[in-house]
């Protein structure tokens, strides 16, 4: 049985590195007693894959899973006996059952949005913000320089930016950040602000910047859908679960 | 007043733990860590590894421990590990002070501070994570407001390096010891004495060693002439001992990290104490009398684990699990159980002629992990000289059951620099390494890959070897330039260490105190890490030492006599030091001795007079 699992990786979750989170479910699942679907061969691997990698440190509000378990269960009690065993900031928010032949998220899922709060370094006005926004915006091509143990690395980042907008709060500027993300691979919102403070003198206080990411999509046509309702869920009665 | 400093702590990384090197280390929010409500006890304990959270959490003694004292309604106990050098930089900048993991609280405010001392090269940690800590490194500068320091472990069978930064240190195993301890703390918490008298109290307790009561006297040649010992003490500090394992506490809801550990798996304790009685060993010595755990207590243990933990693979853990007397029942059992859920058993320490086709089949079934032998030495000559009795055919055979079962990688230790080593003992492990390889090959193995590692010999205090100089630095060099010239072949890889370690490592196994000032000058000349070699600056060391006029070659390439005071002769591990002069003819003269698991009693003194003695379950 194939299923489908939105949740969140909030608070010290947030800690926990792409890396490590299949062993951190695998655990969880064994500890609720449900038998993991593994892989045939040499050094069997269990049957869990996620969506894009969340970097460490970002808040996600609803990441997806993929989990094969080795028989047919009732899905909310899955739900809720994993719950119970995740860790705090882990929470799981819905589950679907998935055709078998389901493509894979990461083969799906092609748009992220976050939502970055960084503190002011001098104080900017609602204006100043939204000029630099629309400038940056407006440019064609937008060089940000990396280095890497590869060395210098330049990568033209704009056209993974689909949308940027901000707004001004107390002493804070909220960037509302919606990028695509693909096999090719894509930009990380740190890479987009840092760039804007460089080319447009945007006065921000990168340091303390909170970045969350506030959804993953299959977006199609210019709209967002959840990998939940793709065309390859189950649809019956009892093959999807809102969590507690 | 506390909680307000924590929250304020935790607030102040949460702004640069993104960009640390693997947060995970630095949270405590682990499945299965201990919070208790600060409030609600009496005593309050660090314990402090210090080593990184990786190598730490890997520690079954610290594991015990942790959860043991918490097991006390009135106690509680948090962990703290040396932070990596970016998170130390990081908390400097930031005036943080050494917290510990669950409540984010300074360890400076706790009771008493914990440190467990496995290898000699990681103390110079604890003078930094004191002085992280912000406490006085020296006892004597210390107040009532201050923590106790407290250390225990192996190396606290010689720990007169550290004693005047250490309040007082545990001797052997401490699972009676140190909940007495805390009561003690407990009570002069409630009704303060002054400190000589507290410690005088603490001297009752079995395994307590306070050196404030121990005063070595040295000759002018520097040797010791004496130690003399306050007459309230006793002169001679016998260690802690748990006679019966199956009714010892054991940790079966241990911590599972979110971040991958060294040892990332259930640890099963099967046993303790090794009577093989290898002669270089300080482990075999100093943890006898072979103690072990039945197989119902280890099946219930198992069932308790898995469920609590969720892992994948259970690490049945001794010093040479091999031998443990149901070894073949056991691993049966646990296969036969928990095959269904993919969960897979590893040993660790398998001795050689211990190793067979069934066992090498049993533990294939679910997950391969790695096979590592020691024969650790490259003739039988030299293998009958360090009594490690395993011969070249237990080796080959156990190669060969190993390729059958389906292994192509085999790990093989060694040591070069043993006592008595000559040219034929190297080209010995050349050609065992050569048979090894051949053999997988000539078996059809695709892959065949052997790994050889060569460490240098480091004499250790309370061992038959304890006299013995460690080889000079260059003609250590000299052998492992040989070795890996010799060792050329793809199939094999040759891995060696740094000799200037095991050097340093030599000087302080068998240091005595006059090396605490120089412990204390390489620390503050920033030395820490030791261990790692991309952070251990031996040039640093060796000016300390000069600063101090100490020759290290005193101290790792003298051959001491017997007549000698050693500076942990007020020190007893059970085993006599006659008997360990014995081993050491023994040695010379090129002669097996047997273990008594096996065969008659030879004496080593451990038994008699302690109300214990082997105890096998098969």
């Amino acid at each position: 049985m194939r299923v489908r699992i939105a949740y969140t990786k909030l608070e010290e979750a947030k800690y926990i590195a792409h890396l490590d989170l299949a062993k951190v479910f695998e655990r969880a699942l064994r500890r609720a007693g449900i038998r993991l679907a593994y892989s045939e061969g040499f050094n069997p691997h269990p049957k869990i894959s996620f969506g894009s990698a969340l970097a460490v440190g970002v808040e996600g509000e609803r990441e997806y899973v993929d989990i094969e378990v080795q028989s047919e269960m009732d899905l909310k009690d899955m739900v809720g006996r994993l719950q119970e065993q995740l860790p705090q900031g882990i929470r799981l928010l819905e589950g679907r059952m998935m055709n078998p032949g389901a493509k894979a998220l990461m083969a799906i899922l092609n748009a992220a949005s976050y939502r970055i709060r960084v503190p002011m370094a001098l104080p900017i006005s609602q204006s100043q913000l939204e000029e630099a926004i629309s400038a940056w915006l407006g440019r064609k091509e937008i060089l940000y320089v990396k280095y890497s143990k590869k060395g210098r690395q330049e990568k033209d980042i704009r056209p993974w930016v689909k949308s940027l907008a901000g707004t001004i709060s107390g002493d804070e500027v909220i960037f509302d950040l919606e990028v695509e993300i693909g096999n090719q691979g894509s930009v990380r919102p740190d890479e987009v602000l840092g760039s804007l403070r460089e080319v447009e003198s945007l006065h921000l206080d990168l340091d303390q910047m909170s970045i969350k990411r506030t959804g993953i999509y299959v977006s199609y046509e210019g709209l967002n859908r959840s990998p939940l309702e793709h065309e390859n869920s189950v649809d019956s009665p009892k093959t999807s679960v809102q969590g507690s | 007043m506390t909680e307000f400093i924590a929250a304020e702590i935790r607030r102040q990384i949460d702004r640069f733990l993104p960009k640390v090197i693997k947060p995970s280390r630095y949270l405590g929010a682990e499945w299965n860590a201990v919070h208790k409500e600060w409030d609600s006890v009496k005593v309050r304990m660090a314990f402090a590894f210090p080593d990184v959270y990786e190598v730490g959490m890997s520690h079954l003694g610290t594991r015990i421990l942790y959860h043991l004292v918490n097991s006390f309604p009135e106690f509680l106990c948090e962990r703290v590990f040396a932070p990596w050098v970016d998170m130390e930089e990081k908390m400097r900048e930031k005036s943080i002070p050494l917290y510990a993991l669950e409540s984010f609280r300074p360890v400076n405010t706790f009771d008493i501070i914990g440190f467990t001392l496995q290898y000699e090269m990681s103390f110079s940690n604890i003078l930094n994570m004191l002085d992280l800590a912000g406490i006085p490194l020296r006892a004597k500068d210390r107040g009532a407001e201050h923590p106790w320091i407290i250390a225990g472990g192996p190396c606290a069978f010689n720990p007169e390096p550290l004693v005047p930064f250490i309040d007082f240190f545990l001797l052997g195993e401490s699972e009676e010891q140190l909940p007495e301890v805390l009561r003690l703390i407990d009570e002069q918490k409630s009704n303060p004495i002054n400190r000589e008298e507290f410690l005088l109290k603490l001297t009752k307790v079995q395994g307590v060693y306070v050196p404030d009561f121990y005063n070595p006297v040295y000759k002018s040649d520097g040797r010791i002439e004496k130690i003399e010992s306050d007459v309230r003490v006793p002169k001679v500090v016998e260690k802690g001992l748990v006679k019966n394992l199956d009714t010892a506490f054991y940790p079966t809801q241990p911590i599972v990290p979110y971040t991958e550990i060294v040892h990332d798996r259930m640890m099963l304790e099967v046993m303790r104490g090794c009577s093989r009685g290898c002669r270089f060993c300080q482990a075999g010595m100093i943890y006898r009398p072979v103690r072990e755990r039945s197989p119902e207590v280890l099946m219930k243990h198992t069932e308790e684990l898995v469920r609590s933990t969720g892992y994948e693979e259970i690490s049945l853990t001794s010093l040479s699990t091999g031998d443990y007397s149901c070894i073949q029942p056991l691993i049966t059992g646990i296969i036969g159980k928990y095959e269904p859920e993919k969960i897979g058993v590893s040993l660790p320490s398998l001795r050689l002629d211990s190793f067979d086709v069934k066992l090498a089949e049993e533990v294939q079934k679910v997950r391969k992990t790695g096979l590592t032998f020691a024969p650790e030495a490259g003739t039988q000559r030299l293998r009958d000289v360090i009594n490690k009795g395993v011969t070249e055919e237990n080796l080959l055979q156990a190669a060969e059951s190993a390729f059958r079962a389906g292994w192509s990688h085999i790990k093989l230790y060694f040591m070069i620099g043993l006592p008595t080593e000559r040219q034929e003992d190297l080209d010995g492990i050349v050609a065992l390494a050569k048979k090894v390889v051949e053999l997988g090959t000539r078996l059809g193995r695709r892959n065949v890959a052997v790994t050889v590692s060569a460490s240098s010999f480091v004499p250790k205090s309370h061992t038959p070897f304890q006299w013995e100089p460690q080889e000079p630095r260059l003609s250590l060099v000299e052998k492992q330039k040989y070795l890996k010239e010799k060792l050329r072949d793809r199939r094999i890889k040759y891995q060696y260490h740094d000799v200037e370690t095991s050097f340093l490592e030599a000087v302080f196994a068998k240091g005595d105190r006059r090396l605490a000032d120089v412990l204390e000058t390489a620390v503050k000349s920033g030395c820490k890490f030791d261990g790692w070699s991309e952070h251990f600056k031996y040039e640093i060391w060796l000016e300390a030492l000069k600063e101090h006029s100490l020759d290290p070659r005193f101290y790792a390439s003298r051959a001491i006599d017997y007549d000698d005071v050693l500076p942990w002769d007020h020190l007893e591990s059970g085993v006599t030091k006659r008997f360990l002069m014995r081993e050491h003819h023994n040695a010379l003269k090129e002669s097996r001795t047997v273990d008594c698991r096996f065969d008659t009693c030879p004496g080593c003194g451990i038994c008699p007079d302690r109300g214990v003695k082997i105890d096998l379950k098969g």
